[in-house]
């Protein structure tokens, strides 16, 4: 793992994470309702980011890609996929971390000086 | 091609619907239901609304000048001429026809002016008030008089519009046509104007923003809301109408007490729609109740179905398909309700629709069936077949059985015929994107056929 990689997942998995809280909320009080294609266009372009970083290995579906607007998705699915996506960048962390003493480390090849982050969550939990 | 209900401009290839055109579509065969107001043009802020209002009624005012004169006879054809309009086919006929008015009518009108002081030395103000004087002057008589006196106006409207949108004009006969120079009616006046296809009579446009259900100023609201009835009836005695016409005559001041009432809440006046969506309560308790409907024909539950499904589409789809009728045809002994929505052509997909499988208007087939059938599907094949296009929609309660997918597949392989079907959960899809507005409902449609596109042989 490289260090521009770490930029590259902070800020899609910061990203995720904000898109799948916003929609949680749209899902929440109707979640058989449409997606508009305005958020739409914004959520495929993270999707189509966080396909190209996690490759093939992480990636949660390999039929799926981004959603087709044609297909009028509803709010609970893409509840339902933000959700897999979460998953699968939370286990691309826990597998290019490191313990030493009390906190976590990623692992960055050839870089000077460690550059700390959160516990992985399957061990938070 | 075949046209239901036909439009001069779905006829011309226009592909505008009509939410976004000045003037309100005429139909080739039959009336648009709504009427010429001159109290809208009185009370627009334009001021060539305004001049035509002036017009108007100076045109009708004129009337009197003629009498005057004791030009009797001059004044009494020009009335009657003026008390029809058929080009601009507005009111409910079902063929553009229309009657004029008879000469023992137009002298009930014309004595107005002799009977009531005011109007022989002042004139009319708001024309319209005839209607509280004299009986079976209706909303459909205001409209054609008002559009009698500015029909050269329109005619240069109508001209306009044409060359805007490319609909093709012929040289066709006026039978008669308002001089406001002259103050008299010309007869057969050759004027290049858009035509109906087959008779060649001349159609004329008329700006939306004019037409209402009624006149502002109305005898039904006079009667209703305005007339002293203690003063005009005795307790008991049936309320006649004609009666209080009567008392109007010798009591001016009421009547225009009750039109200086109208000017004052001229703010509440406005055009009424040519189409009005239902509400989006309204909808959801149709959908509701769609659901709750068994399958089949028990109890007419297809009947109330086909009803709910009726008011439901056309609000939906509204603007971006304008709907045209709901009709019934029997094949092999089954009676079919269907609906047919003009193909505007306002978005890509309908576009591609009218491109690829010539659909110039959609046709939705209500089947309130438990599953589909091959012989249902055979039905609304044949009658696609009769030149409406290849495009055809089902409307029914569940997702076609595999089976059956496979025979709209096969079709459209062999033939080039795309059905589709929505069914109970697409309806509460275009529902819910009414109610949010988050999508249009007819992206619902579109997603049914993208994913009919997605399942046939590349």
């Amino acid at each position: 793992m490289k260090l521009q990689d770490v930029d590259q997942f902070e800020k899609l998995a910061g990203q995720l994470q904000s898109l799948y809280e916003e929609v949680a909320v749209l899902s929440k009080k109707s979640p058989t309702d449409a997606m508009n294609k305005f958020k739409l266009n914004f959520i495929n372009d993270v999707l189509r980011q966080a396909n190209q970083f996690l490759g093939e290995k992480y990636i949660p579906f390999g039929h799926f890609s981004e959603f087709d607007a044609d297909d009028v998705p509803q709010n609970s699915d893409v509840v339902f996929i933000l959700a897999q996506y979460l998953q699968s960048f939370e286990k691309f962390r826990a597998d290019n971390v490191y313990r030493e003493l009390s906190s976590w480390y990623w692992n960055v090849k050839g870089k000077e000086g460690a550059i700390e982050t959160i516990m992985p969550k399957r061990l938070r939990e | 091609m075949v046209l239901i209900r036909p439009r001069i401009t779905d006829y011309h290839g226009v592909p505008l619907p009509q939410a976004q055109l000045d003037f309100a579509i005429p139909f080739f065969d039959e009336d648009i239901p709504l009427y010429v107001d001159p109290f809208l043009l009185w009370r627009s802020p334009s001021q060539q609304d305004q001049a035509l209002h002036t017009s108007i009624v100076n045109s009708f005012n004129h009337l009197n000048f003629l009498l005057h004169k004791g030009r009797e006879a001059e004044a009494r054809e020009t009335l009657v001429f003026a008390s029809e309009c058929e080009e601009v086919g507005l009111g409910h006929s079902k063929s553009r026809k229309g009657v004029r008015i008879g000469t023992s009518k137009a002298n009930e009108i014309l004595a107005l002016f002799h009977d009531i002081p005011e109007y022989g030395k002042h004139g009319f103000s708001h024309f319209e008030e005839i209607q509280l004087y004299v009986r079976d002057i209706s909303a459909d008589r205001v409209s054609d008089v008002c559009c009698s006196f500015i029909k050269s106006f329109l005619i240069d409207f109508t001209i306009q519009q044409c060359e805007e949108l490319g609909i093709p004009l012929e040289q066709s006969t006026i039978p008669q046509l308002y001089s406001y120079q002259r103050n008299k009616f010309l007869v057969e006046q050759q004027i290049n104007l858009p035509v109906h296809p087959e008779t060649k009579t001349p159609i004329i446009f008329v700006p939306k923003r004019w037409l209402r259900f009624g006149p502002w100023i109305n005898f039904e609201n006079y009667f209703r809301d305005y007339c002293p009835r203690d003063e005009i009836f005795n307790p008991g005695e049936p309320e006649n109408p004609v009666k209080v016409l009567n008392y109007n005559r010798e009591h001016y001041g009421v009547v225009r007490h009750y039109v200086n009432a109208k000017e004052r809440t001229q703010e509440d006046c406005s055009n009424d729609p040519l189409f009005k969506q239902i509400p989006v309560a309204s909808a959801k308790r149709k959908l509701s109740s769609i659901k709750n409907l068994p399958t089949g024909n028990k109890n007419k539950a297809d009947v109330e179905y086909e009803n709910n499904i009726v008011q439901l589409l056309a609000s939906l789809l509204y603007p971006d398909l304008d709907f045209a009728e709901a009709q019934s045809r029997t094949d092999t002994g089954t009676l079919i309700r269907d609906l047919i929505f003009y193909n505007n052509r306002s978005i890509d997909f309908l576009q591609e629709i009218n491109e690829d499988y010539g659909n110039r208007q959609l046709v939705f087939e209500l089947k309130n069936v438990k599953a589909i059938e091959r012989e249902h599907i055979n039905q609304l094949n044949r009658y696609l077949n009769t030149g409406l296009g290849g495009f055809g929609i089902f409307v029914t309660r569940n997702p076609l059985p595999r089976a059956m997918f496979q025979n709209t597949i096969d079709l459209w392989s062999g033939q080039r015929r795309c059905i589709v079907a929505l069914t109970d959960e697409d309806l509460s899809l275009m529902v819910n994107v009414f109610e949010s507005k988050q999508r249009s409902p007819v992206d619902v449609l579109k997603k049914k056929y993208v994913e009919f596109r997605r399942a046939c042989p590349s």
